[in-house]
């Protein structure tokens, strides 16, 4: 399953390094977000750091629903999705394939996305950066394989733009909560020390569990 | 005796208001080349879409090889190829990534992807996106990625359309090499095919097999 999982993933990065479709708009979004708050919170450097700490973890979010709208696009331009069905292969690959480019779409966007949030709103010292590296791919790996799930969910669905968010944001608020408190946890202070890194490894799991068990019957009719 | 290769049993699908098969029962022989005929509209895809597992029967069932059709193991899904109204290729990747991905798929490095091109006319645009391809040119490429694993069950809907003379004359050679070698059903528009074929044809008009 792994090979054919990479195969479809490496399908769908090549894709989007040709056309720039997806994460271009995903920068875009995250820039213009996290400058737009900059410029709200006028520079507040007490409260201030601690909301930007949560409006990274929001930006983030919508940023990804941005991509995962595009999921399943390329699959559905001239039907290949009826090919990776029809292939031999698992139909958790076809899942997990596009859940690792989603993945990919994400840490570009926040290789790009973290710089700036730090220079804008941490010049006088923020979180310890490792730490919010950290959680930051954890998070990754729970919004990709939930959004992809969802987005395979939604996929026969004709207002599947609409649905997708509300799909989605609701079930990556547990992501958002133990993102932000890992974050704050990041600034020194003491608000449940690993346990959120242990939240998010632990919902990971759990939806790759959920994911694997359902994308054979989520992918068909 | 062998067992068939397809069964359909009183086999309905619903589409919302529309009924798009009624109760169709058919069996194919393992071997055997069908071509189902019919105006637009009267159940053909939706037929071969049950058939290939993509669809789920509203009533009645479809089986491969004695198989609920949507459930069959990928050992058997090895052995099936389906080409239907669109390319189920990849638009951004060339000719030969979109045969590349199809051999990965199925677990081999064997296909000679330059004499499949060839074959198909399309040698000298192997390395070109399928982008600019015409609607011809992407029925060709289709039928390349349909036969290249040798399927044991080949189902083609209006396998001739876009494709010029030269295509034709291509769709015909391969449907005549499969006969008595590979299970084949054919969605057509062209009422000569079984004849040309020595095909059993059967007709389909609004949703019920005649």
């Amino acid at each position: 399953m792994i090979p054919a999982a990479l195969a479809i993933a490496r399908v769908k990065l090549v894709l989007e390094l040709r056309r720039r479709e997806v994460i271009f708009a995903m920068l875009l979004f995250i820039a213009a977000t996290i400058v737009i708050v900059h410029f709200a919170l006028s520079g507040d450097t007490g409260a201030g750091s601690r909301a930007a700490a949560g409006m990274l973890w929001a930006a983030v979010v919508f940023t990804a629903v941005l991509g995962l709208l595009r999921t399943f696009a390329a699959e559905q331009e001239e039907g290949a999705l009826d090919a990776l069905l029809l292939a031999p292969i698992d139909r958790a690959a076809i899942w997990i394939g596009a859940a690792l480019a989603q993945f990919g779409f994400l840490v570009v966007v926040e290789v790009v996305a973290v710089p700036v949030w730090w220079v804008l709103f941490f010049q006088a010292g923020g979180p310890s950066i490792g730490t919010v590296v950290v959680a930051l791919l954890l998070a990754n790996i729970g919004i990709a394989l939930v959004g992809t799930l969802a987005a395979a969910l939604a996929l026969g669905a004709r207002t599947r733009d609409v649905l997708l968010p509300v799909l989605v944001l609701p079930l990556v608020i547990p992501i958002v909560l133990a993102g932000v408190t890992a974050t704050y946890g990041a600034f020194g202070e003491e608000v449940g020390g690993l346990r959120p890194l242990g939240f998010l490894a632990l919902y990971d799991l759990v939806f790759v569990a959920l994911a694997w068990g359902t994308s054979e019957h989520l992918l068909g009719d | 005796m062998e067992p068939p290769v397809v069964t359909l049993t009183e086999c309905s699908k619903r589409f919302g208001d529309r009924l798009a098969l009624r109760k169709a029962t058919l069996t194919v022989a393992a071997g055997e080349t069908i071509v189902l005929l019919g105006p637009n509209g009267a159940g053909k895809s939706t037929l071969l879409r049950l058939v290939a597992g993509l669809l789920r029967p509203t009533a009645g069932s479809a089986r491969i090889a004695g198989v609920d059709a949507t459930s069959a193991p990928r050992s058997l899904r090895a052995g099936i190829a389906y080409a239907g109204h669109r390319s189920q290729l990849y638009r951004g990747l060339t000719a030969r990534e979109n045969l590349e991905l199809h051999a990965r798929l199925h677990g081999t490095r064997d296909f000679d992807i330059t004499a499949l091109l060839d074959h198909v006319g399309l040698g000298d645009r192997a390395d070109e996106y399928i982008d600019g391809f015409s609607r011809g040119m992407l029925q060709r490429l289709a039928l390349a990625r349909a036969t290249a694993h040798q399927p044991a069950l080949l189902l083609l809907d209006e396998p001739a359309s876009g494709l010029d003379a030269d295509g034709r004359l291509l769709l015909d050679a391969t449907l005549r090499a499969g006969l008595g070698t590979r299970t084949q059903l054919v969605a057509s528009h062209d009422d000569e095919l079984p004849a040309r074929l020595g095909a059993r044809a059967v007709h389909l008009n609004s949703g019920s097999l005649a």
